[in-house]
């Protein structure tokens, strides 16, 4: 029967677990403690205890709803046990996310902050901090120390039974157990993790210090724009001047020299991109804190709902997929094994056609070749035309959909075609005349937005107009919104059919299978993640592609290749020396 | 660290087609185009224009043009007659251009003698055909008339306001008509301003 209410369940445990957690590993429960609603029935049990337990103490069949403050914590405390999965679980995080999303939290969207929204008491900040130390610490603990982290374990239950009322008025229990349902499926990819060359990884870090010299010199030597370790913006500008680059540039007038602009000039001077790798590498990486476990997996907390579509949002310097391309070289399949990376072909493009119900647009998609097809429609292409005998105006078009896709005004548009600004309004204008009943449908949201308040994906996952709302956001949250329910129950689909999920990464996913099972685990995920598309976009297909890399071979992004064989050349000379 | 070999005692049963929301939101707000602007002009020399086919969508009135502010006003009958230096006939035609804007076009007229230049006689016979397809009109000061151009693609109908042709007057004449000798264009034209 489908559960409507929280009612509808014979019973709700509201559960907590204290946990310890080296960075990379799984996550090492301490003590549990667990409250049936509505009666005095309490588990309070510390981890020697926990782990004579084969089953949960508390039901987790069909009839029992679990509530907890982000889930995926609790439920990888569940694997570690080995315990199974409570059937339906309800994360009051996801919920509050949801309930707020675009709205200013003064205290933050941790439970505290939730208390505070409602006007709940909680228990102060630090003292929270000190109790997460303590766990954090690891053992073994005194009996003083056990006796004070489960009270404060007890705390966040008790917590917990104040806030679900106040929140239950708020909650869609069905999506909001759609929710939960990723949540499981999140602890079990988190508790997957990347495995990564950590041999490779070890000598980085040792080398780290010496590299980043080498590395100047070696990656600079192209440009010339380095005095030591000091990136120097007239260097910079000389070298534009003389490789007739027009570079985006600041309303002061100066060179925008942040990575944004890096990134997005990279797209269309491809030789900047060592540049921007070898400036990320300088400032941001810190090779040390890439969250590595003992078992050469890279794992960290998927932050899942924590962006405003409802994406992942993994700590930038823990996740392999975080820093700089280059490293996602260290991605390496153990022996015997192989990986893929599967991702939607022009994912947002099809959400876009299939959901606004552009006719146009949904065959551009369905040709299998969108750009091409868009140039067709706009007439600017014979019909008979191929990639091959049109790709100059294939570039442009394609340019022009990614273009509005990032939400670019016609003069960045220009820039990154290399061509003026009002040849790139008529590639913008074309867009407009060719899928007007798309623009006709991104307006109406624009306005549904403004007008309600909010907008919603699918499967309900909101945001609301706050205080500083930028259009641009509202206008492109269908399609990215959509796209992240899209991934999460491609994922939900792939882990509840026993595929070894890695990690979920933008519009993509890495799957893991032993070798000889590779190509069929790669077809299985293709064809659910076809499902999840047809699911999320009312019978529309989405393609995608998949990137499969076999034992001994190693994850590459060719954005990042160039830097990958550079570090790894200065290394091995060292190595050598 | 252990491996995932964990299973669920009962999958959760979700029935996704039931849970899924609209995501028709211009059927949530109604949100409607509202025209409160449309020029009286000819068309630009580079734009592709229609003219409405609909004989009830025309009119031949006499209108003042200022032509140094390139503007035209509409003149009330009773009015026009007691003006007959000042007022030209026109035939106003609805037209639309590519990108959606809606314009009136005057077309003058021949005067009470019969008399019709080549200029105003092949801008008639451009609204004539762009009832059917369409054109771009431009200048030929040596041939002294208009030259019509017709757009070999297939170009889509267009896609006319649901305004009738008294809304589309109301809108483009609300500060062009004069109704009384006392208006201040009538003033300046005889030099009482």
């Amino acid at each position: 029967m489908t559960k409507k209410e929280i009612g509808d369940f014979r019973e709700v445990w509201l559960v907590d677990f204290e946990f310890g957690c080296e960075d990379g590993c799984t996550p090492d429960p301490v003590c549990l403690v667990a409250k049936k609603l509505g009666s005095d029935h309490t588990y309070r049990l510390w981890q020697d205890e926990l782990k004579k337990l084969k089953l949960p103490p508390y039901d987790i069949g069909p009839e029992s709803l679990f509530v907890c403050y982000y889930a995926s914590a609790e439920m990888l405390c569940h694997l570690d046990l080995d315990w199974p999965f409570p059937t339906y679980v309800l994360d009051l995080f996801t919920e509050f996310r949801n309930l707020t999303n675009g709205r200013t939290l003064p205290s933050g969207a941790g439970l505290l902050g939730a208390m505070v929204y409602f006007g709940l008491p909680a228990i102060t900040a630090e003292n929270k901090n000190e109790m997460r130390e303590l766990a954090l610490r690891g053992g073994p603990w005194s009996a003083e120390e056990q006796k004070v982290l489960l009270e404060y374990c007890e705390t966040d239950v008790d917590a917990l039974e104040l806030l679900l009322p106040k929140m239950e008025p708020h909650i869609d229990l069905p999506r909001a157990l759609l929710r939960g349902r990723y949540m499981k499926a999140a602890a079990k990819i988190e508790h997957t993790g990347i495995p990564v060359d950590t041999t490779a990884h070890n000598l980085f870090k040792d080398n780290w210090e010496s590299i980043q010299d080498i590395l100047i010199s070696e990656i600079d030597s192209g440009f010339g724009v380095y005095e030591g370790r000091t990136f120097k913006r007239d260097r910079f500008e000389a070298w534009l001047t003389q490789n007739n680059i027009p570079w985006l540039r600041l309303e002061s007038g100066q060179l925008d020299l942040s990575d944004d602009a890096f990134k997005e000039m990279a797209r269309c001077h491809p030789h900047v991109s060592p540049l921007r790798e070898l400036r990320t590498a300088l400032s941001k990486m810190r090779l040390s804190e890439l969250a590595v476990g003992s078992d050469g997996r890279n794992r960290c907390m998927l932050s899942a709902f924590r962006s405003k579509t409802g994406r992942n949002q993994p700590s930038n310097v823990k996740f392999i997929f975080g820093p700089s391309v280059w490293l996602r070289s260290l991605i390496r399949p153990r022996a015997g094994y192989g990986l893929a990376y599967l991702d939607w072909s022009q994912q947002e493009f099809g959400i876009a056609a299939a959901l606004s119900k552009d006719s146009l647009m949904m065959k551009a998609y369905s040709s299998g070749d969108p750009y091409l097809a868009f140039a067709k429609q706009a007439g600017v292409v014979p019909e008979n035309a191929t990639k091959k005998s049109h790709g100059s105006e294939r570039s442009l078009f394609k340019a022009c959909v990614l273009a509005v896709q990032y939400g670019m005004g016609a003069k960045s548009l220009g820039m990154r075609i290399g061509q003026s600004e009002s040849h790139a309004r008529e590639l913008l204008r074309l867009h407009g005349k060719t899928y007007k009943v798309f623009w006709e449908w991104s307006n109406a949201a624009t306005d549904c937005a403004m007008i309600k308040g909010k907008l919603w994906t699918v499967f309900g996952w909101n945001i609301y107009v706050g205080e500083r709302v930028n259009p641009r956001t509202l206008q492109n949250f269908p399609m990215q919104a959509n796209g992240a329910e899209m991934l999460r129950l491609a994922c939900c689909l792939a882990v509840e059919s026993g595929i070894r999920v890695c990690a979920p990464v933008h519009d993509a996913i890495l799957v893991e299978a032993p070798l000889e099972e590779l190509d069929d685990c790669v077809a299985k995920t293709r064809e659910l993640m076809a499902e999840a598309s047809e699911i999320i976009l009312d019978g529309f297909r989405l393609r995608s592609d998949a990137d499969i890399i076999r034992y001994p071979e190693r994850y590459m992004d060719e954005r990042g290749e160039i830097m990958w064989n550079t570090v790894w050349k200065i290394l091995n000379n060292m190595v050598a020396q | 660290m252990k491996n995932e070999h964990n299973k669920e005692p009962d999958k959760a049963k979700f029935d996704l087609a039931s849970l899924k929301l609209s995501q028709d939101f211009g059927a949530e707000v109604g949100v409607k185009k509202l025209i409160t602007t449309i020029p009286i002009r000819k068309p630009n020399k580079h734009e592709f224009v229609r003219v409405h086919a609909g004989p009830a969508y025309q009119l031949q009135t006499a209108v003042i043009e200022i032509k140094e502010d390139r503007e035209t006003y509409f003149v009330d009958q009773a009015i026009a007659i007691q003006l007959p230096d000042m007022v030209v006939p026109k035939l106003i035609v609805v037209a639309i251009n590519r990108q959606g804007i809606v314009f009136l076009w005057p077309i003058r007229l021949p005067g009470p003698d019969g008399r019709h230049d080549n200029w105003n006689s092949s801008a008639l016979e451009a609204s004539n055909i762009s009832k059917e397809t369409w054109i771009k009109v431009t200048s030929n000061m040596s041939l002294g008339a208009y030259e019509v151009y017709e757009a070999v693609a297939n170009l889509p109908e267009p896609e006319w306001p649901e305004l009738d042709f008294q809304e589309i007057m109301a809108i483009a004449c609300k500060d062009r008509f004069i109704k009384s000798l006392d208006h201040p264009v009538i003033k300046r034209i005889r030099g009482e301003i």
